[in-house]
């Protein structure tokens, strides 16, 4: 649904849940639905997947474009004037990624180690937390307004570029499916280091401590292996509930306005407006501290569980 | 459209571009600018390193110049009392050679006077030999004879000397 049409529909209360469920969650079937929506179903192992480019599908090429541009522009002219002072951004980046590496990477997973994993951990933090931003900014939610007003007054099509667009317009690390897979890399990573560092059957050993009673491996074995599964849906869930948690409660907050509009009257939906935007503002200044730190915790876990696998003493 | 419901397109669009946007960034953002970043750092510790040994190596010129400074200074000093030495020697040396060649003068002046002395004396007593014989010869008014002019100047010369003795 599209705040345009928002606008022009009958708004009731009862509306807003849905409302705020609806520009959170995923849609099939609307982001480039005029081509090729016959063939787009392919047979995977007898199971049928759906490869249409949905909302976060489009918004993860978006968030993607946008972080290899912006970061791979930054560092190429970085380093290719040695002598230059970097620029304000290039100096962010430069910052976390000292940060990440003296107090994330060499601590969790050592000083010989932490070098093979870097690009993997500066990958996740990165792509998390420019995805958690650019979901902050409703652009496509404003690229949808355009849209469908300017369909109103007749000046594009029903189905223009910008109306298509909006169906975009939230955080893709709110969909479990990206966080999914994110802890999934993180999963084949921390797999993956015990392995390289152990060879594989040792590094299954490894999962229970060693001189333990022989009943007990009854019990660590099951646990140790649930413990590897639920690492990563942990790391799932968390940034999916934080960052939909944020987004829902920022749109209800706007929806106040419409309710109140709806319900009092017009006179009692202005007047409702500044309390709505104020505490819309203040969840989103606290929405990208949260983005931050949820970036940072992503990043912080993966180390720490190939840490994990790498020094088994401990 | 349910918030949590599995997607397996979507997983599976994710993990693609997961993998790819971590190669490209591997490959053209993140080990060029770890490799930079190591290279900056090693070049600091390096510098770091260099201006340590340097200001060591100041620290050590700077004993060596002042005990370079110290040393000369007390050379400068023997030097200064040596030379100081040598030339009072030399000057008493002159002083003594200069001296003796004064005496020398002296002495030789003395000689030659004493010499010259004698001869004006010889020449004198002839003068007064023949100024005598003049005057006896006119005084007799006849030229007195050689043997007796020999005879004559003879003991008067006697007596000349027995005189100048007793003077």
């Amino acid at each position: 649904m599209i705040v345009g049409e928002k606008i022009s529909e009958k708004w009731s209360m009862d509306k807003a849940s849905d409302y705020a469920i609806d520009h959170v969650a995923d849609s099939k079937n609307n982001i480039f639905e005029l081509e090729s929506l016959s063939n787009r179903f392919t047979e995977i192992f007898g199971i049928s997947v759906d490869f249409g480019i949905s909302k976060h599908v489009f918004l993860l090429f978006f968030v993607s474009l946008i972080m290899v541009s912006t970061i791979v522009a930054l560092v190429q002219s970085y380093i290719s004037h040695k002598k230059n002072i970097p620029n304000k951004f290039m100096s962010m980046i430069e910052m976390m990624v000292v940060y990440l590496r003296e107090d994330v990477l060499k601590n969790s997973i050592g000083d010989k180690e932490h070098r093979d994993w870097a690009p993997l951990i500066y990958t996740i933090f990165f792509f998390v937390l420019f995805s958690n931003i650019l979901g902050l900014i409703p652009i496509f939610d404003l690229s949808g307004l355009i849209g469908s007003l300017g369909y109103k007054f007749e000046f594009f099509e029903k189905y223009n570029i910008l109306y298509i667009l909006s169906k975009g317009g939230n955080t893709v690390t709110a969909n479990v499916n990206v966080t999914f897979a994110l802890a999934t890399i993180s999963l084949i990573a921390f797999i993956g280091a015990g392995i390289k560092k152990y060879g594989f059957i040792q590094h299954w050993k490894n999962l229970a401590p060693s001189g333990l009673p022989w009943p007990l491996y009854f019990v660590v074995v099951p646990i140790e292996f649930m413990g590897l599964f639920i690492r990563p849906l942990a790391l799932t869930l968390r940034l999916a509930g934080n960052m939909m948690g944020g987004h829902i409660a920022l749109v209800i907050f706007i929806t106040f306005i419409f309710s109140a509009n709806a319900e009092l009257g017009a006179i009692a939906g202005f007047a409702m407006a500044p309390f709505s935007v104020a505490l819309a503002l203040g969840l989103t200044m606290l929405e990208l501290l949260v983005a931050v730190i949820q970036a940072y915790v992503f990043a912080l876990l993966t180390a720490v569980f190939i840490g994990m696998a790498i020094h088994v003493d401990h | 459209m349910d918030l949590l419901t599995p997607d397996l397109g979507t997983y599976i669009w994710s993990l693609f571009i997961f993998m790819t946007v971590l190669f490209v960034l591997k490959r053209f953002a993140w080990n060029p600018l770890l490799d930079f970043l190591e290279e900056r750092e090693e070049d600091i510790a390096n510098s770091l390193k260099m201006a340590e040994s340097a200001k060591s190596d100041l620290e050590q010129i700077k004993d060596e110049s002042q005990k370079i400074l110290d040393q000369a200074k007390k050379e400068g000093k023997v030097i200064v009392i040596d030379s100081k030495q040598k030339a009072e020697d030399a000057a008493n040396n002159i002083l003594e050679k200069a001296k003796v060649k004064s005496d020398e003068f002296i002495i030789d002046a003395k000689s030659k006077i004493e010499i010259e002395k004698q001869r004006a004396i010889k020449e004198i007593k002839e003068e007064v030999v023949d100024l005598s014989i003049d005057l006896a010869s006119k005084i007799l008014q006849r030229n007195v004879k050689d043997d007796d002019n020999e005879k004559f100047i003879k003991s008067s010369l006697e007596a000349m000397n027995v005189d100048e003795a007793k003077s």
